[in-house]
């Protein structure tokens, strides 16, 4: 599994890393003070808070600023204090990442993205080398960042990844585990469980040449996925000594208490709305994000791995505390799709649109906040512009999917417009 | 959505793709055309106070009678410490501000910068508002030497004597600090940034004595000595460091006061005389915008306004008939304008050029400029991608040799974007060519036979018509290569950066020759080195990875100004200018070519741009690497950052692109 260039690329990875946590120590710290990068429930300062908390006997919700899982105190407490030590924690991160790309290639070297039980894409043979897919995640300059900034989204996105690349190879129980950690720590991941049990059911029948009755095979499944989170969630309960962690860590992420500005279209959206309309409009967001998942696995059936994919891309843009995290965890992914590349129409467009964003971002920030020259609506324009970006290439993915589909139904159609009505 | 889908088969149009570098000429022409409109009375705005609780000129005020005397006793008391020591100099102004019954406390601060130390204290003192709970404070500086290093006589006599007359009245409803900064730009930001906590306390003290949140600050710049000199004008300094401008609210407020109660003309941006010609709105605006550009501090204000506390500094000018109380009045009526602010001043303009003392064009009017010459680079960018896209060798058309028959049993429908409604509409046709032609065979086999023909038919309705291969299809763009040469350009950016920040001053002249020197040699060197490491039978980098190369550089470029233009607007217009000649050059196979592209970048590289810059400035190339290495350590200037890390990049991608025509 482990080549040479692939040795090379997660060292100079892990190298550059650390070259930069070291030689420049208030990085990280600038870092985590960004709002793109590290956002109320992600937030490395904040898990600070909650961590001196905690190792004062204090409950670490008591503050109102720690709003991340439970469970990361004990891990995190193991840890030299970072403010003085900051090594361990720095390699903690690093070696996330690592993780993080590894289950990338484990996903890349499934072959399921452009060939599955029901599906083999025409251009099976256009792909990148895993290796390639692999450096695309390490040195993207998303993840790059938060690694430095050491936010906790990327453990969640190693859950994240190690649950699709579980799912690729059939995997059952390690899939449960790691998505139940991935939905224990950030919650939205749990909307990933109906494409992901798709691929891991096709992934078996492909395996084992024999398929499982789907009822039970679903039935087992989520009854196992509620088990393990709620092992997670007794666990949380024991070590805090009450069930308030609930309401400070899922309830702040379902009901938006924190309108600290971050990339996503919902915190200026909330603070200019009526009370008395707020409830309403959180169930109608959340609706709308949720909404995704039924139509995108029955349409898409044929490729539950592409389904995955989008709408992690639909959670960069949608959920209520997004980050360059999640957008750099979607931009990762779709290398994976490179077949699907010729179909895509925007890719320069929306990439420049995105890199216009990521560097107009900051600029008006920084005019809102420091310069005091700018408002809100500065950092807000750009965050839509931002969001435009990333949601054309959801779209675009999609059409290009949905073309290769029809390329091989009807191999007549290849290469020819197609315009929708 | 036909409508988007059509506008993308444009992109396939010879035409359409021939388009770009006119339309990018045509931008930068437009941009700069744009700014010489902007003095047009269509284009720009009279000045108004916005913020309605400022109310300039609505008071009477008192400054005068016995105070003049007053001011003239300080006034030989400043002149008697011209030559102490600065421990004796803080000593004495200590106490002339604690004999008005003032909190007193003076800073020490030391900064190096090119090895040169500005070693300096300040002395400030803060008056209690008697209506105020210490959670606002207003301003009232005087440096002791100004900018012109003289010292500030009058000034400094100035501020001790309104600080003895503000202490009288019950009014003030913020606090009044006085502070004498040691010199005019260093200290002033030494005091705030210690105000602010952001300073290194090894070098820099603590203020031991602090009040509130900072809501404006004025400087007097009034350097005539113990006998007094009666100025004509006062001219207004307003650009912060790194081209930040303070609200136009506060300008205004000076303006108003100074013209319309005390009847003293106010002058801007060196400007002594000022028709209101075109002429001279245009260089108004000219000077504003080079001194935006630079991004250095002008005078003791230009500290503060990073931390969003606007500031203005006054100073006196020319001979005419005006005295130091008119002065005073000035600035105790600015004061208490300042002290009506029930909020910051938020409501008027941040983002403004100045044609005179009344008129101005506000950001909506003139941003586009900057953004149209962005644009230019961001289009070229594009246009280099889609070129970039299409294979380098176009077969003739018009060839005797018949088309192979496979593309005529595929017939590829691809149609032409004006027959596309007709097309969609009447699927039939396509569906029997379709049912006609044979089951696919194989993969492989399908793909060589695509390969082999070199046209492909166009189908719609009943008209055919048969055109290259070439045009429709896209090759693949191997893009590492090109990207990461570019990103490794940027980054080394950083080397010059750190040398000119980091040399002493006696090496600094040497390192500008030496770099203006090497800057024109290096993309020639890189494009030998690269040429002579690759394979010689495929010259890398090849056609292609070159268009990637520029497309990537364009791109980055594009990106940045119009980044930067939201920020600094002047800066990001220069540099835009400078390096518009970057998006219409190319590789060239012939060397006479090749070398008057060559010669033409040279002329335009950064640091011959910078020398020709300051020899008709007529500023020395040593005090400017000086001033720069001290804006970098002390005011926190970034100009440098933009030329070694955005434009020398992109100049040196464009050279290096031409010179690969050399080898």
């Amino acid at each position: 599994m482990f080549t040479y260039d692939r040795a090379v690329l997660f060292g100079a990875a892990a190298a550059v890393r650390l070259f930069l946590f070291t030689a420049f120590p208030s990085l990280p710290n600038l870092l985590a003070g960004r709002v793109e990068v590290s956002t109320p429930v992600t937030s490395f300062k904040r898990l600070q808070e909650g961590l001196f908390l905690y190792s004062h006997n204090v409950s670490p919700y008591d503050g109102g600023v720690y709003h991340q899982a439970p469970l990361l105190l004990p891990l995190f407490s193991l840890l030299p204090n970072p403010s003085y030590h900051p090594l361990a924690t720095n390699l903690l991160f690093i070696v996330v990442d690592l993780l993080s790309a590894y289950a990338l290639v484990q996903i890349a070297s499934s072959g399921q993205a452009s060939v599955t039980r029901f599906f083999k894409s025409t251009r099976k043979d256009l792909r990148w080398t895993n290796t390639a897919i692999a450096a695309g995640f390490l040195f993207n300059p998303f993840t790059f960042l938060t690694c430095l900034a050491r936010s906790t989204s990327t453990l969640s996105n190693l859950f994240i990844l190690t649950a699709m690349a579980k799912a690729c190879q059939g995997a059952s129980v390690t899939f449960l585990l790691a998505l139940s950690f991935a939905s224990y720590l950030s919650m939205h991941p749990i909307i990933l469980f109906p494409p992901l049990l798709v691929l891991l059911y096709d992934a078996r029948a492909m395996r084992t040449k024999s398929t499982a009755n789907p009822v039970a095979f679903t039935a087992i499944h989520t009854v196992a996925l509620a088990g393990m989170i709620g092992a997670l969630l007794g666990v949380s309960a024991l070590l805090t000594d009450s069930w308030d962690f609930l309401a400070s860590t899922y309830g702040v992420r379902l009901l938006l208490p924190d309108l600290t500005p971050n990339v996503g279209l919902w915190w200026y959206f909330f603070t200019e709305m009526f009370d008395s309309f707020r409830e309403f409009f959180l169930g109608v967001f959340w609706l709308h994000v949720v909404s995704y998942v039924p139509g995108l696995t029955i349409r898409l059936r044929k490729q539950p791995l592409f389904v995955a994919v989008t709408m992690i891309g639909i959670f960069s843009i949608f959920i209520p505390y997004p980050s360059i995290a999640d957008a750099g965890l979607y931009l990762s992914l779709i290398p994976l799709f490179n077949h699907l590349f010729p179909h895509m129409r925007y890719t320069f467009f929306a990439l420049a649109n995105t890199m216009y964003a990521s560097f107009l971002g900051p600029a008006f920030y920084h005019l809102w906040i420091y310069a005091g020259s700018g408002n809100a609506n500065f950092f807000y324009a750009i965050t839509l512009v931002w969001s435009l970006g990333l949601s054309i290439i959801v779209g675009d993915s999609v059409y290009a999917a949905l073309r290769d589909e029809l390329d091989v139904e009807r191999p007549d159609l290849r290469d020819k417009e197609v315009i929708r009505i | 959505m036909a409508l988007i889908s059509s506008l993308l088969a444009l992109r396939r149009d010879a035409r359409v793709q021939k388009l770009p570098p006119y339309l990018s000429a045509l931008l930068v022409i437009v941009g700069v055309a744009w700014l010489f409109a902007l003095p047009l009375d269509s284009y720009s705005r009279r000045t108004y106070v916005s913020e309605n609780a400022l109310l300039p000129a609505q008071v009477h005020t008192y400054f005068g009678g016995s105070e003049h005397n007053i001011f003239r006793a300080y006034r030989h008391e400043v002149a008697a410490l011209a030559d102490s020591s600065v421990a004796d100099r803080s000593k004495k102004l200590a106490d002339i501000f604690r004999e008005s019954n003032l909190k007193v406390a003076s800073q020490k601060y030391t900064y190096s910068a090119a090895n040169r130390t500005i070693d300096n204290e300040n002395v400030y003192a803060i008056l209690q508002g008697p209506r105020a709970d210490a959670t606002e404070a207003i301003v009232l500086m005087a440096a002791w030497k100004n900018m012109d290093n003289d010292i500030n006589y009058s000034g400094v006599a100035l501020a001790l004597s309104m600080a003895r007359y503000f202490k009288k009245w019950s009014l003030w409803s913020k606090d009044i600090i006085i502070l004498i900064p040691g010199d005019s730009t260093s200290g002033s930001q030494a005091w705030v940034d210690a105000y602010h906590d952001a300073h290194d306390p090894e070098t820099i003290q603590s203020l031991p004595i602090k009040s509130g949140a900072l809501q404006g600050a004025v400087a007097v710049d009034y350097p005539a000595g113990p006998w007094g000199h009666r100025y004509d004008k006062l001219h207004i300094v307003y650009d912060g460091t790194n081209g930040q401008l303070p609200n136009l609210d506060l300008f205004n407020t000076a303006v108003n006061i100074a013209g319309g109660q005390m009847g003293i003309a106010s002058t801007l941006q060196r400007m002594w005389s000022h028709s209101d010609s075109y002429r001279d709105r245009l260089q108004t605006i000219f000077r504003s915008m080079v001194s935006q550009g630079l991004g250095h501090a002008t005078g003791p204000h230009s500290a503060f306004i990073p931390y969003h506390v606007d500031a203005i500094t006054l100073k006196t000018v020319g001979d005419g008939y005006h005295d130091e109380m008119g002065l005073g009045r000035t600035v105790e009526s600015i004061f208490r304008s300042l002290n009506n602010l029930l909020e910051h001043l938020h409501q008027s303009f941040f983002f403004y050029l100045l044609l005179e003392a009344k008129r101005f064009v506000s950001i909506g009017t003139y941003l586009p400029s900057a953004m149209l010459i962005a644009a230019s680079f961001s289009i070229m960018a594009i246009a280099k991608w889609v070129e970039s896209g299409r294979p380098s060798s176009v077969p003739n058309p018009a060839s005797t040799k018949p088309p192979p028959k496979a593309s005529d049993s595929k017939a590829k429908d691809k149609p032409t974007e004006g027959t596309k409604k007709t097309d969609a509409k009447e699927p039939a046709p396509s569906k029997q060519a379709s049912s006609d032609s044979k089951q696919p065979k194989t993969e492989k086999e399908e793909k060589e036979k695509e390969d082999s023909s070199t046209t492909t038919t166009l189908q719609s309705g009943s008209s055919k018509s048969i055109i290259p291969k070439a045009f429709t299809s896209i090759v693949s763009r191997p893009f590492f290569f090109p990207l990461a040469l570019v990103l490794a350009v940027h980054l080394s950016g950083l080397v010059p950066l750190i040398a000119f920040n980091h040399f002493p001053d006696t090496e600094l002249l040497a390192l500008f020759r030496t770099a203006s020197n090497l800057i024109i040699m290096v993309p020639i060197f890189c494009a030998f080195a690269i040429r002579w490491s690759t394979n010689m039978d495929v010259a890398r980098p090849t056609p292609q990875e070159n268009n990637l190369i520029q497309c990537f550089s364009l791109l980055f470029l594009g990106m940045l100004l119009s980044t930067l233009a939201t920020i600094n607007f002047s800066l990001a217009f220069f540099v835009g200018l400078a390096c518009a000649p970057l998006s219409f050059v190319r590789e060239s196979s012939d060397y006479i070519t090749t070398g008057i592209l060559y010669g033409g970048l040279a002329v335009i590289n950064p640091l011959a741009v910078a020398h020709l810059a300051m020899k008709v400035g007529g500023v020395e190339i040593l005090d400017v690497l000086v001033k720069a290495s001290e804006g970098w350590h002390v005011w926190g200037m970034w100009t440098q950052v933009v030329v070694w890390l955005v434009w020398w990049p992109a100049w040196n991608v464009a050279a290096f692109v031409v010179a690969l025509g050399f080898f």
